[in-house]
């Protein structure tokens, strides 16, 4: 408001603007809104024809009412997320050997020998191809088929109109936890990707909220570690109970992992909102789109372009670096004893009092950028830390076991427990996210500090229940 | 070894005198700063206060300021003393006048204060009882140049969350509108034009029972020692002390029994239909931005759908669309109900 004598015309135009405004009443960002309602309404009406008043096809209305009913509502949701998990699940086995046959069942010794042949230095080969090219194929093999799967499945699932019902339905506990409805979407695809479904918190329009579901995501057990999950289930929760019970002990293990998960979803919500968060903007609103039939190629386009080749490149991205520092850290020896063995040392007592080890701690640190490469790691390092010989590709080399005896021997060589296993279960749960998955919420938030709050708090809250549980488990 | 433990010793203490004596950043300098601005708060809320009272038509006394400061009467002089020194008020006839220079800071202060609301309720999501507490903070901070910027971020706003005009630079504050509560006349259709923010107990006492500036309603009972106050749907049972924190104007345009016919969209029963009134002044910010957006305007037809298996959140069609709102935000539309429409 330049109020300046040298215009006096300007000076009247501003003085009856002011005396205009305040005439006035109420909002003027309300009025201007409700013009624009009462003019579009008006076109509407002199231009849109609506044959048949209440157009709106009884099916949906009938849809919805059954999809979000007291009794069928639930029962639905938990049916069509089974199936998809199972999908997902049993459907990636086959691929998954399929292309770690080719990347390392083939393509590997090619590789291997020929550097060979080529003269080229062994330390050079050791990173660019054990080290490198190793990792990455993993994670390619292990995270391309059940994405490829996931990922179209749940787009169906959003582009048919049945997820924003699931948000509604769900929305209640999510409110009382101070969150949004819509973050049962973005949980559930972080059940399928973190990283995915930290980017899928975009639909959550109000910023407190979303940030909630950013931070919580990762509590969303992802498909990387369910694998960890089945595998430390088979090996030491079902040896627990008698052999006929091992299958639903190891089965209701990983459930009530994931399950667990979930119920800190809702706490970890619940204390955000009511501390940290609690002078952001929050406000509410779900749309419920009507049922579309879904456009099968562009549903498989996008949820394969955007969403699988997107997380599969930032992993890729990630991995190359991570792959070199594996091999570096077996096969860089100070003082006669290699890196990652000093590591381990160092890590050892640490692990012990969370009930792990230092293997574990150092393959968590080292397979930053991908949960799928954690357990090859695990087993390239203890195989390492033990000097077992006979088992294993050498040092820094990944390496799987596919019979899970010899595999349960080779661990308890490193001496693993069963409160190891356990442990390892909780803390696959909760740890930082992957690498792909900090840097997609820095990405999203564009705050360093954000960042680092849904990257740190994970672990503390993994050390402190990790610790907690080797404490019972030791008093016993 | 004794040389390192004095050496120890020595550095220590000078990273201790450092830690004392920092230029602004030590301990002292803070301290100092601290007591600094505390004096400067205590002189601009005495201006303050003097202004609002001259502006309401009363007169500041030393005794008013005591307790609006709660400070001792004592205490209040030497403050007034130190104020005239600086020439920002004079005593006339025994009386405390602002001067031009007093003037033109308590005004600056009031428009900072009432900008700073606006912007915590329009903007922040801080709960709704901190916004007077904060920018009573605010207003001893912002310079007149960064009120003018968050005006300017505000859309020069006119009036602040509690019914305030915020006075435009160099214009002056006009007195308090309406009258109290108290004094309006039973079944007389009101508006609430000002709901005073201090003191704090009674202002989240009102809060807490929803009553903002703009709502309409109507005196249902006046009693000696109680009013039954009816508001935007609810009635409330007010100790006339209370009441007295809230300043009325009357309306004519429309008649008791409007006002009392009207209902919320919460109340809307699962295929039922309304037809939107307007948006209560409770609800502010970007929450009301986001119903307005969705169409919830006057005049829009709403037909209550389904609701969640938990019973909340309800799914409203609003021309068209199927929006789920939940209960308290529901609340906060004022409807008419219709009757079922006729297949």
């Amino acid at each position: 408001m330049n109020t300046s004598p040298a215009h006096p015309a300007a000076d009247r135009i501003l003085q009856s603007a002011r005396q205009l405004r305040e005439r006035l009443s109420g909002d003027l960002h309300e009025q201007v809104v409700e013009a624009i309602y009462a003019d579009a309404a008006r076109l509407a009406g002199r231009s849109v024809a609506s044959p048949g008043q209440g157009a709106l096809p009884t099916w949906e209305r009938a849809v919805d009412r059954f999809v979000t009913s007291r009794i069928w509502g639930f029962p639905i949701m938990l049916a069509l997320f089974t199936l998809m998990f199972w999908l997902t699940i049993s459907g990636a086995n086959v691929p998954s050997g399929l292309l770690s046959d080719l990347f390392i069942g083939r393509i590997y010794p090619v590789l291997s020998e020929g550097a060979i042949r080529l003269g080229t230095p062994w330390w050079l080969k050791g990173v660019v191809v054990d080290g490198m090219y190793l990792a990455t194929a993993w994670v390619v093999s292990v995270m391309l088929p059940p994405m490829a799967i996931f990922f179209p499945l749940f787009t169906l699932l959003e582009d048919l109109g049945y997820l924003p019902r699931v948000a509604f339905n769900l929305d209640l506990p999510f409110k009382k936890a101070g969150a949004h409805g819509k973050q049962a979407m973005s949980t559930m695809m972080g059940f399928g990707c973190n990283a995915a479904g930290v980017i899928a918190t975009r639909i959550i329009d109000s910023p407190r909220e979303r940030l909630i579901a950013i931070l919580t995501n990762n509590f969303a057990l992802c498909n990387g570690r369910w694998p960890t999950q089945f595998l430390m289930a088979t090996l030491f929760v079902g040896s627990l109970v008698p052999a006929h019970l091992a299958g639903l002990a190891s089965a209701g293990a990983v459930t009530a992992v994931a399950a667990l998960g979930v119920l800190i979803t809702f706490a970890v919500a619940w204390g955000l909102s009511r501390t940290v968060l609690k002078g952001q903007v929050s406000t509410f609103s779900l749309e419920l789109p009507p049922y579309r039939p879904p456009q099968i190629w562009r549903t498989l386009y996008t949820s394969l372009i955007d969403r699988t080749l997107f997380v599969l490149w930032r992993a890729v991205v990630f991995a190359l670096p991570a792959g070199a520092v594996i091999w570096i850290s077996a096969n860089l020896s100070v003082g006669g004893t290699s890196l990652a063995e000093h590591l381990i040392g160092w890590l050892d007592p640490v692990g012990v009092v969370l009930g792990l080890n230092g293997v574990i701690l150092l393959a968590y640190i080292v397979a930053i950028p991908a949960n799928e490469i954690v357990i090859p790691t695990v087993l390239m390092l203890t195989v390492l830390s033990a000097r077992l010989s006979g088992v294993g590709e050498g040092a820094g080399v990944m390496f799987e076991l596919e019979s899970p005896a010899s595999l349960k021997q080779v661990l308890e060589t490193g001496g693993w427990t069963a409160l190891t296993g356990i442990n390892l279960m909780l803390f696959s749960l909760l740890h930082n996210p992957c690498s792909t998955t900090i840097y997609t919420i820095y990405k999203e938030t564009g705050s360093v500090k954000w960042t680092a709050v849904a990257t740190l708090l994970p672990v503390v809250l993994g050390f402190l229940i990790t610790f907690l549980v080797a404490l019972c488990w030791r008093g016993w | 070894m004794n040389g390192m433990a004095d050496g120890l010793v020595i550095a220590g203490g000078m990273v201790l005198l450092a830690l004392l004596c920092w230029p602004r950043h030590g301990l002292v300098g803070r301290w100092l700063a601290a007591r600094r601005l505390a004096r400067r708060v205590r002189r601009e809320d005495a201006i303050k206060h003097i202004l609002k009272r001259e502006v309401n038509g009363a007169e500041a006394t030393v005794d008013g300021l005591a307790g609006h400061l709660q400070m001792p009467t004592r205490q209040v002089l030497g403050l007034l003393e130190d104020l005239e020194h600086r020439g920002l008020i004079s005593f006339e006839g025994g009386r405390l006048h602002l001067r031009s220079a007093g003037r033109d800071l308590a005004l600056h202060l009031i428009r900072a204060h009432r900008l700073w609301e606006s912007y915590l309720s329009e903007e922040t999501g801080v709960a709704e009882v901190q916004w007077h507490r904060q920018a009573e903070r605010k207003e001893h901070l912002l310079t007149p140049q960064e009120a003018d910027a968050l005006a300017a971020r505000l859309g020069h706003p006119t009036l602040d969350p509690h019914g305030d005009v915020i006075p435009a630079p160099g214009q002056p504050v006009p007195g308090d509108v309406g009258l109290p509560l108290n004094a309006a006349d039973v079944n007389q259709p009101l508006r609430i034009t000002h709901v005073e923010d201090e003191p704090p107990a009674v202002y989240a006492q009102l809060t807490a029972q929803g009553i903002r500036p703009g709502m309409r309603g109507l005196l249902i009972e006046k009693l000696p020692h109680r009013l039954r106050f009816w508001v935007d749907g609810n009635e409330h049972v007010l100790a006339p002390l209370v009441a007295h924190n809230i300043s009325v104007e009357t309306i004519t345009d429309c008649a008791p029994q409007d006002l009392l016919d009207e209902e919320y969209l919460s109340g809307l029963d699962q295929g039922q239909r309304g037809k939107v009134l307007g948006l209560s002044p409770a609800c502010r910010g970007p929450e009301r931005r986001r119903l307005l957006d969705l169409g919830f305007v006057p005049g829009t037809e709403v037909f209550a759908e389904m609701k969640s298996p938990g019973g909340d959140p309800t799914a409203y069609r609003v021309r068209g669309a199927l929006i789920a709102l939940r209960k308290e935000q529901a609340g906060l539309v004022r409807i008419s109900s219709l009757r079922p429409a006729t297949p």
